[in-house]
């Protein structure tokens, strides 16, 4: 009696152990790739704000200049291994309100670059309820006339 | 009929003992690794983007090693007891790279990890060339001017 109240103990203590364990290897292998891609995404979204409002000059010229010179950051993700997609390059005046292609561009000082679509796989939280992937969206604004800070 | 079954017990030990310490091993290891690399990015971050806005005159050494220090210690001049962002991170470890355009005026920054060895206890990693960032350069060139 009492031999067979045990048989199944370890079978179900290493099947609690392991998804704990899985736990554990997600929260540390899972996140930090997610930790990563969102320190790339906001490095790069820097670099290519600041890329964009360099090229801002007052004419349509120069907000394609802009747009072409966010697509020409060579800086990846994933460990440095995959291309930034679906990226929105957009224009302001004031900070306030953004648009993709401005009918005025005269009055455009301002870059916001935004990389939305940055999904991390999801290998390991998966197996213990967690989502398939992980978006980790970055965004930065540079001003085409900042204030020199740095000598 | 007991000591056989404390065999039992003793064997299924050292079967999930061994797996788990496999993978707890594994995942210190790839956690580390990942958290070193983490603070990599964020510290060649911070220096492409002091590269990407400092004058550069015509001591461009200087610019470099300043810009080298700012990687590591998050300062360009920074006191001789500062200590590293990432442990073991030394500036000959960062390659900083000038890109020129046709005229000849710097148009683009890149700053790298050479090569970095990271010690994970159980096997050491090494990033070579990586994690890397390229900025565009939006600072003052002034080749004909001299460092204070």
């Amino acid at each position: 009696m009492r031999a067979s109240r045990q048989r199944g103990f370890v079978l179900i203590a290493m099947s609690i152990t392991m998804l704990l364990l899985l736990a554990v290897i997600g929260l540390a292998f899972d996140l930090g790739r997610v930790y990563i891609a969102r320190n790339e995404a906001q490095v790069f979204t820097d670099a290519a704000s600041m890329a964009a409002a360099s090229k801002i000059d007052g004419s349509e010229a120069g907000l394609d200049r802009a747009r072409a010179a966010v697509a020409q950051i060579p800086m990846h993700w994933n460990l440095g291994t995959r291309e930034f997609t679906g990226i929105v390059v957009e224009f302001s005046a004031d900070g306030t309100r953004w648009e993709k292609s401005p009918k005025d561009a005269s009055a455009m000082t301002m870059a916001r670059v935004t990389a939305p679509a940055n999904q991390v796989e999801i290998l390991f939280l998966r197996a213990v309820g967690g989502p398939d992937a992980f978006t980790v969206p970055a965004h930065s604004v540079a001003s085409s006339n900042p204030v020199r800070l740095v000598e | 009929m007991r000591r056989c079954e404390s065999g039992h017990a003793m064997i299924e030990l050292a079967f999930s003992a061994t797996v788990m310490v496999a993978c707890l091993a594994g995942t210190f290891q790839f956690g580390y690794t990942f958290y070193v690399y983490n603070q990599l990015v964020t510290a060649v971050g911070n220096g492409g983007r002091y590269a990407a806005t400092r004058t550069v005159r015509a001591e461009v050494d200087k610019a470099e090693i300043a810009i080298r220090n700012m990687v590591v210690y998050g300062d360009p001049q920074p006191a001789t007891e500062a200590q590293p962002a990432v442990a073991g991170l030394t500036p000959q470890q960062v390659e900083v790279r000038w890109v020129k355009d046709e005229s000849g005026a710097l148009s683009a920054v890149g700053v790298s990890i050479r090569e970095f060895p990271v010690n994970a206890m159980f096997r050491t990693f090494t990033f070579s060339g990586r994690p890397g960032v390229e900025f565009p350069y939006v600072g003052k060139y002034a080749p004909e001017e001299h460092e204070p």
